[in-house]
C-alpha cells in the first residue's frame, strides 16, 4: 500500500486492512482513477487527499460514520472534478469526526486521527486526517471543509495552512452537509502559496456551478471582484485590526506572546496594527452551537438506511419512532448529541428562544466585521453605523468613528492541541471551546486562513488566523503569504 | 374574444419551453368528473327501505288497509321513492342542524402542471415504470442540493392569481420534518412561514350549487397558497414489505388553505368542485380529484347560535379526503358528530381524524399529543424566492378566462340556459367548449358569407342551436339509443379536436340546418351516420346523393297529406267537434301520422302543423 507516511498516524488508512490509525481511510491505489476532464490551462500535477463527507468517483463517501459504511457516492463532488482538471490526483478519502462533528477527529468509525507532531496529541477536527496528510506529505494539498472552524483548527493543530474561502465561492455539491448554512469546502497545504495559485491563477475562484445553489452566480462573482482591490498595497498602507474581545483568559500564554510576536513583526514593517472591537464575539459560540445543530438534525433526518447506508436488521417500525433501531446503531455519540440539541432548538417550545435568538446573534456578529472593515461587504447595502450602537470601549480615531481595517488577525486556537487521552475526559463545553476563535468568521461568512507561526516552545507552532471581508479572498492570503514569511517556524 | 385556449397559452409562455404533454395529455383522457350531486343506487332492497329510520315518512306509516296496487307498480313507486328520499338527504336537509353553526375551513393539496419537479430536473410522470424519473436529489443522496426549477412557477402563480392572491415578491421554503419512508429526505419542503402567494379569494354562486342559504352568492377568502414537494408512492407488497416508487417524490404541489369561513357543507364541497375546475382553466393542475391530482383536507368546528359573542369550537381536522362528495358526506358526519358530544356534555379534542368513502362516520387518527412536531426550520440551501412584479402583470393579463365569465358569456350573450353553459365547460375537461366555438365560428362564417344583405343574424339564434347540438345531440350518440353501433366513445383534444365527429362536419350540418336546407329529422340522421364512420365523402356530398335537401310540400301537397290522413280517423275528428278543451293531443298524434306519411327531407314540422290545424279547425264549431 505505498509510503504513506500518515498510516500510522490515522491520515491513512486502508479500508481493507482494519486498520484504525490512518488519516486516509481509503486509499485510490486500489481502485482505477476515472478519466480526468481535460486540464485546463494552468496544469501542474499535484496529489490531492480529500476529506471523506466529499463524493468521489470510485472511492466510498463514509463521513467517518457507520452508518455510511463503505457508501459508494453515484457521483463525484464539483470541487474534486475542478482539482482532478487542474491536475490532482486524488491519493484517498481522509479520516475526520463523523459528519464534521468535532474538534479533534476523535469521533470516527476508523479512530482518532492522531497529531504527526506528538503521537499523543489531538491533530485537531473535523478535518483532521486531511490536516495530517498534508503535513506527513503523503498530498501536497488536501479538501477539507469548514462549518466553524473544521479546517483552521487542525492547521493550527499540525502546523500547517488551513484557508477557508468566503462563502459560497467554492462549490459545495457532491460535500455531505452538516450545517448548509456554514459548510465551506476549503484547503489545506504546507504554504500559502500552492492554494492561492489553484484558486486565483487557475480561475477556480470565478467558476459558479449550477448544481450548487449556494454557490454563487456568475454575476455576483463578478460583482464582488469589482467591488475588491485587485492586489494588497506596500505594508504601510495596510492596516490589521486586533479584537480585544479574543483576548480571554483561557488564552494560552505561549499563544498570546506569538500573537504579540506577530503584532510587532508587522509593525516593524510599517503596517498600522490597531486595536478593534467585535462585540458580539462573545455570543458567538453559543449561537453556532444552537444553528449547526439544528441544521445538523434536519440535514441527519434522510439516514434511515432505506435507500442507501447501512441498515439494521429487522422491520424499520421497532420502536417509538420510524428507523428508531438503524439510527441509533449507525451514528456515534456526538452525532447523537447534536442531533438531540439541534431537535430540541427547533421544536415549537423552543425554536423562539433558541433558533430564532440565534439567527439574530449571527446578524449582529456580521454587522460588528462590516463596521470593522474598511471595504464593504459587497452582498449587502452600505449600512451607515451609528456610534451610540458602539460598546463604549471602542477607540475613536477622529469624528467619523473607529478606525477601519484590511485584517483582523487574532491566533485560530486558544490552546495548544491536547492530549487524546485529555479529550476523551473533556466534557462536550470544553470541545465546543476550542471553536471560539473561529465559528465568528463561520458565522459571517467571511474569509479566514490559519497559518502557522513559531512559539517560545520549541516544539509546538501556534495557528494565527486572518480573517478579511467578504470576497477579499485574494488579498487574504497574500497578506497570509507574508506574514507566513514574517512568523513561519 | 379574448378568450385563449390553454394549450395555446403555454405554446408563448416563456417561448414555449412549457410542456404540457405528458401529464396534462394523460389526464384530459379520464372519464369526466362526477360533480357534486349524489346519485345514490336506487337498488337498495325494498325491506331496507320499509325499516328505514332515518327517514320516517308519515305518509307511508299510516298505509292501514294498503290498496290493492299490482305488484309491479308499487315496487316501481317505492324505486322511485327511495330515489327521492336519497336525494333529499344530502341536500336540503342536511345543510343546518338547528341552534347550531357550522364552521369549515379548506385545504386543496393540488398537483402543478409541469414537466419538472420542484427541486430537481427530474421530469414529472403517470404511471411510468417504478424509479424512472428520479434525480439525486428526489432520494436524498448525501451531497446532492435542491435547485428550484422556475417553471414550477408559472402554473402556481396563475393558480394563486385565478384565486385572487397577493402574490408575494419575497417568499421562501422551509423544512417540515417527520420520518416517513415516503419522504425521503426526512422532511418535506413547503413554505411555512412566508408562503408566496396571500388573501386571495373565491366567489362561489347560485348557479355553483351551493346551498340554498348562502342565497345567491358567497365570497370565501383564500388565506394563502403555499408551493410543496410531494411524497413517494407506496405500493404495499406485503404484510412486512413496503414497495417504493420514487416518480412522484419532490413533483410540486401548491396547497391552497381557505379562511374558515363556509357554513354548509354543500358550499364546502362546491367551493373544492370550483377550485378544480379553476386550476384546470388556468392549466395550473395536472389533473382532478378522480386520478388523485388533488385531495383536501377540512377544518371543522360548530358553535351554538344562540350566543353570538361566542368563539369557533373547538376543531377537527379530517384528512386526505379524494372525492367532492366525500368532502360533502364527511363535513356533515362530523358536524353531526360533534353536535351530538357537546349536547351529550362532553368536549371535542382537536385531533385528526378520517373518512372512508361510503362511510357514514369519521374516525378518529390521532390526538393532539399524538401530533409531531415538524420543527419547520428555513431551508438553508434554497435562496429567497423573488417574484418580479412583470412576471406577475405578464401572467395576470395572459390567464385566461375564468369559468365564471364563460358562463355568464354563453349565457347571456350566446343564449344558452346556464345549464347547459355549466355542463359544456366542466365536459371534457374544458375541451368540448372549445369544440363547441370551433362550431360556432364555422357556422358564423358560412351565414355571414351568404347574408350579403348585411343584416346579421341574431348570434343567439344559432349559437343556441349549435350549443344544443354539441351537448345534447352529440351526447345521445353514445348512449344506448345508438344501439350496438354506438359504442365508440367521443374524443376531443385539449384544443377542441373530435375524431369521431369533425368540426368543419358538424359546422356544415348546422349550417343547412339552421338555413332550412334540410330538415332536423335528416339532420339527425345525418349527424348519427357521420358518427359511424359512413359518411365518406362528407355531409355536403351525402345530402347531394342522396338528395336529402329539404324540398317543402307545396300548400296543396300538405293539403291532400293532410287529407290522406285524416282519412279514418273520424273518430278523433269527433273529438275536435265535441270537445271543450282544444285536444292538443289529438292534433300531436295526428301531425305524428302525417309526418311519418310524407317524405321526411320535405316536411317542415311547423308548416305541417299549421295545415293540420287548419284543416281540423274548419272541422270543429267555432269558438264561442
Amino acid at each position: 500500500m505505498g509510503d504513506f507516511h500518515g498510516e500510522g498516524l490515522s491520515s491513512l488508512r486502508h479500508v481493507c486492512n482494519g486498520d484504525v490509525k490512518a488519516a486516509i481511510i481509503t486509499l485510490s491505489t486500489q481502485v482505477p482513477q476515472p478519466i480526468s476532464p481535460p486540464p485546463v490551462d494552468h496544469e501542474k500535477p499535484f496529489t490531492l487527499a480529500v476529506k471523506d463527507n466529499i463524493a468521489t468517483a470510485g472511492l466510498p463517501t463514509q463521513c467517518a460514520s457507520r452508518i455510511l459504511s463503505a457508501h459508494p457516492s453515484p457521483f463525484e463532488a464539483t470541487i474534486v472534478k475542478q482539482l482532478r482538471a487542474r491536475g490532482a490526483s486524488v491519493v484517498g478519502k481522509t479520516n475526520m469526526d463523523e459528519f464534521g462533528m468535532g474538534s479533534h477527529s476523535v469521533n470516527s468509525t476508523h479512530g482518532p486521527v492522531r497529531n504527526p507532531l506528538s503521537n499523543d496529541l489531538s491533530a485537531g477536527g473535523s478535518s483532521g486526517g486531511s490536516a495530517v496528510a498534508v503535513r506527513v506529505g503523503d498530498a501536497d494539498l488536501a479538501l477539507g471543509t469548514d462549518t466553524g472552524g473544521s479546517i483552521r483548527l487542525p492547521a493550527a493543530y499540525t502546523g500547517i495552512v488551513g484557508y477557508k474561502p468566503s462563502y459560497g465561492m467554492l462549490s459545495r455539491f457532491g460535500v455531505v452537509p452538516y450545517a448548509n448554512s456554514l459548510d465551506t469546502v476549503g484547503l489545506l497545504a504546507k504554504k500559502v502559496q500552492p492554494m492561492q495559485s489553484l484558486i486565483f491563477d487557475t480561475g477556480l475562484s470565478k467558476e459558479h456551478d449550477p448544481n450548487d445553489p449556494t454557490s454563487l452566480s456568475p454575476s455576483t462573482r463578478k460583482r464582488c471582484e469589482q467591488a475588491m482591490p485587485a492586489s494588497l498595497p506596500d505594508f504601510p498602507r495596510i492596516t490589521v485590526g486586533i479584537p480585544h474581545e479574543y483576548n480571554i483568559a483561557e488564552l494560552d500564554p505561549i499563544i498570546r506572546e506569538s500573537w504579540e510576536v506577530a503584532i510587532s513583526l508587522l509593525e516593524e514593517q510599517g503596517v498600522r496594527v490597531v486595536p478593534v472591537s467585535l462585540p458580539s464575539t462573545k455570543e458567538a459560540l453559543c449561537a453556532y452551537y444552537v444553528l449547526a445543530p439544528a441544521e445538523a438534525s434536519s440535514n441527519l433526518a434522510k439516514y434511515d438506511g432505506v435507500r442507501y447506508g447501512v441498515r439494521n436488521e429487522g422491520p424499520d417500525a421497532v420502536g417509538e419512532t420510524l428507523y428508531t433501531e438503524t439510527r441509533g446503531a449507525g451514528f456515534g455519540e456526538e452525532v447523537k448529541r447534536r442531533i438531540l440539541l439541534g431537535t430540541y432548538s427547533l421544536s415549537s417550545e423552543a425554536i423562539d428562544n433558541y433558533f430564532i435568538q440565534a439567527q439574530k446573534v449571527r446578524r449582529l456578529i456580521q454587522r460588528d466585521f462590516d463596521r470593522v472593515f474598511k471595504l464593504e461587504n459587497p452582498l449587502h447595502e452600505p449600512v451607515q453605523f451609528d456610534l451610540s450602537d458602539m460598546a463604549e470601549t471602542t477607540d475613536l480615531e477622529d469624528k467619523q468613528g473607529p478606525v477601519q481595517v484590511d485584517f483582523i488577525l487574532c491566533p485560530t486556537a486558544p490552546t495548544f492541541p491536547p492530549k487524546l487521552s485529555e479529550v476523551k475526559n473533556q466534557s462536550s463545553v470544553d470541545t465546543y471551546m476550542n471553536d471560539v476563535f473561529t465559528v465568528p468568521a463561520s458565522l459571517a461568512g467571511l474569509p479566514a486562513v490559519s497559518i502557522p507561526s513559531k512559539t517560545s516552545d520549541k516544539d509546538l507552532p501556534s495557528g494565527l488566523q486572518l480573517i478579511g471581508q467578504y470576497w477579499d479572498d485574494k488579498r487574504l492570503l497574500a497578506m497570509a503569504e507574508k506574514l507566513e514569511a514574517l512568523v513561519a517556524p | 374574444m379574448g378568450r385563449v385556449p390553454v394549450g395555446e397559452l403555454s405554446r408563448y409562455l416563456l417561448g414555449g419551453r412549457l410542456s404540457t404533454n405528458g401529464c396534462l395529455t394523460a389526464f384530459r383522457r379520464t372519464p369526466r368528473s362526477r360533480l357534486v350531486g349524489p346519485a345514490p343506487p336506487n337498488l337498495r332492497p325494498l325491506r331496507t327501505f320499509h325499516a328505514s329510520k332515518e327517514q320516517p315518512e308519515p305518509t307511508h306509516q299510516q298505509l292501514q288497509t294498503p290498496p290493492a296496487v299490482p305488484l309491479r307498480k308499487k315496487l316501481k313507486d317505492e324505486a322511485k321513492q327511495a330515489r327521492k328520499q336519497g336525494k333529499k338527504k344530502s341536500n336540503a336537509d342536511s345543510q343546518t342542524v338547528e341552534g347550531w353553526e357550522l364552521t369549515v375551513g379548506i385545504e386543496i393539496h393540488a398537483q402543478l402542471n409541469t414537466p419538472r419537479k420542484l427541486f430537481s430536473s427530474a421530469t414529472t410522470s403517470f404511471n411510468d415504470d417504478p424509479n424512472s424519473h428520479v434525480a439525486l436529489f428526489d432520494v436524498a443522496m448525501p451531497g446532492s442540493q435542491p435547485i428550484l426549477q422556475t417553471g414550477t412557477l408559472i402554473p402556481a402563480l396563475r393558480a394563486a392569481l385565478s384565486l385572487n392572491c397577493n402574490i408575494q415578491p419575497v417568499s421562501r421554503f422551509d423544512r417540515k420534518h417527520y420520518f416517513w419512508w415516503d419522504q425521503p429526505s426526512g422532511y418535506q419542503i413547503t413554505q411555512y412561514y412566508q408562503p408566496f402567494a396571500k388573501n386571495g379569494h373565491i366567489t362561489l354562486l347560485a348557479r355553483d350549487g351551493i346551498a340554498p342559504e348562502d342565497g345567491k352568492s358567497v365570497t370565501i377568502g383564500i388565506k394563502q397558497v403555499q408551493m410543496e414537494q410531494d411524497t413517494a408512492k407506496t405500493l404495499a407488497h406485503n404484510d412486512n414489505t413496503h414497495w417504493l416508487d420514487f416518480n412522484r417524490v419532490g413533483a410540486p404541489l401548491i396547497e391552497i388553505i381557505t379562511e374558515p369561513e363556509l357554513h354548509h357543507p354543500r358550499t364546502a364541497a362546491v367551493l373544492v368542485r370550483k377550485i378544480q375546475l379553476l386550476l384546470s382553466t388556468v392549466d395550473a393542475c395536472v389533473s382532478g380529484m378522480e386520478t388523485g391530482g388533488l385531495r383536501a383536507d377540512v377544518n371543522v368546528s360548530v358553535r351554538r347560535t344562540d350566543n353570538p359573542s361566542q368563539t369557533l369550537g373547538t376543531r377537527t381536522e379530517i384528512k386526505n379526503l379524494s372525492t367532492i362528495k366525500a368532502v360533502e358526506d364527511a363535513i356533515i358526519a362530523e358536524r353531526d358528530r360533534q353536535i351530538q358530544e357537546l349536547d351529550a356534555g362532553r368536549h371535542i379534542s382537536s385531533e385528526t381524524r378520517g373518512w372512508s368513502i361510503g362511510s357514514t362516520e369519521t374516525r378518529r387518527l390521532r390526538g393532539k399529543e399524538g401530533e409531531v412536531d415538524y420543527r419547520y426550520m428555513p431551508d438553508p440551501d434554497i435562496a429567497p424566492l423573488v417574484i418580479g412584479s412583470d412576471l406577475i402583470a405578464h401572467l395576470k393579463q395572459s390567464l385566461p378566462v375564468t369559468p365564471d365569465t364563460e358562463l355568464d358569456k354563453l349565457d347571456s350573450y350566446f343564449g344558452l340556459t346556464p345549464k347547459d353553459a355549466l355542463s359544456l365547460i366542466n365536459i371534457d375537461n374544458g375541451a368540448r367548449v372549445e369544440y363547441f366555438y370551433r362550431v360556432l365560428y364555422s357556422v358564423q362564417d358560412m351565414i355571414a358569407a351568404d347574408d350579403l344583405d348585411g343584416e346579421g343574424a341574431d348570434v343567439k339564434t344559432y349559437a343556441a342551436l349549435v350549443g344544443n347540438w354539441t351537448l345534447h345531440e352529440l351526447g345521445r350518440l353514445t348512449t344506448s339509443k345508438a344501439g350496438p353501433h354506438g359504442t365508440v366513445d367521443l374524443t376531443f383534444t385539449p384544443d377542441g379536436d373530435c375524431a369521431q365527429v369533425p368540426d368543419a362536419e358538424l359546422s356544415q350540418l348546422l349550417y343547412h340546418l339552421y338555413r332550412k336546407h334540410i330538415t332536423g329529422k335528416v339532420a339527425k340522421e345525418l349527424l348519427m351516420a357521420l358518427y359511424l364512420g359512413e359518411l365518406e365523402d362528407g355531409v355536403r356530398s351525402a345530402i347531394d346523393t342522396h338528395d336529402l335537401w329539404f324540398k317543402e310540400y307545396s300548400l296543396a301537397e300538405y293539403e291532400a297529406l293532410a287529407d290522406e290522413v285524416l282519412e279514418g280517423e273520424d273518430k278523433v275528428l269527433q273529438e275536435f267537434a265535441t270537445s271543450a278543451k282544444y285536444p292538443q293531443g289529438k292534433l300531436m298524434f295526428l301531425l305524428g301520422k302525417m309526418m311519418r306519411a310524407g317524405q321526411t327531407e320535405r316536411i317542415d314540422p311547423a308548416n305541417a302543423e299549421k295545415v293540420m290545424r287548419t284543416r281540423i279547425e274548419s272541422l270543429r264549431p267555432s269558438a264561442v
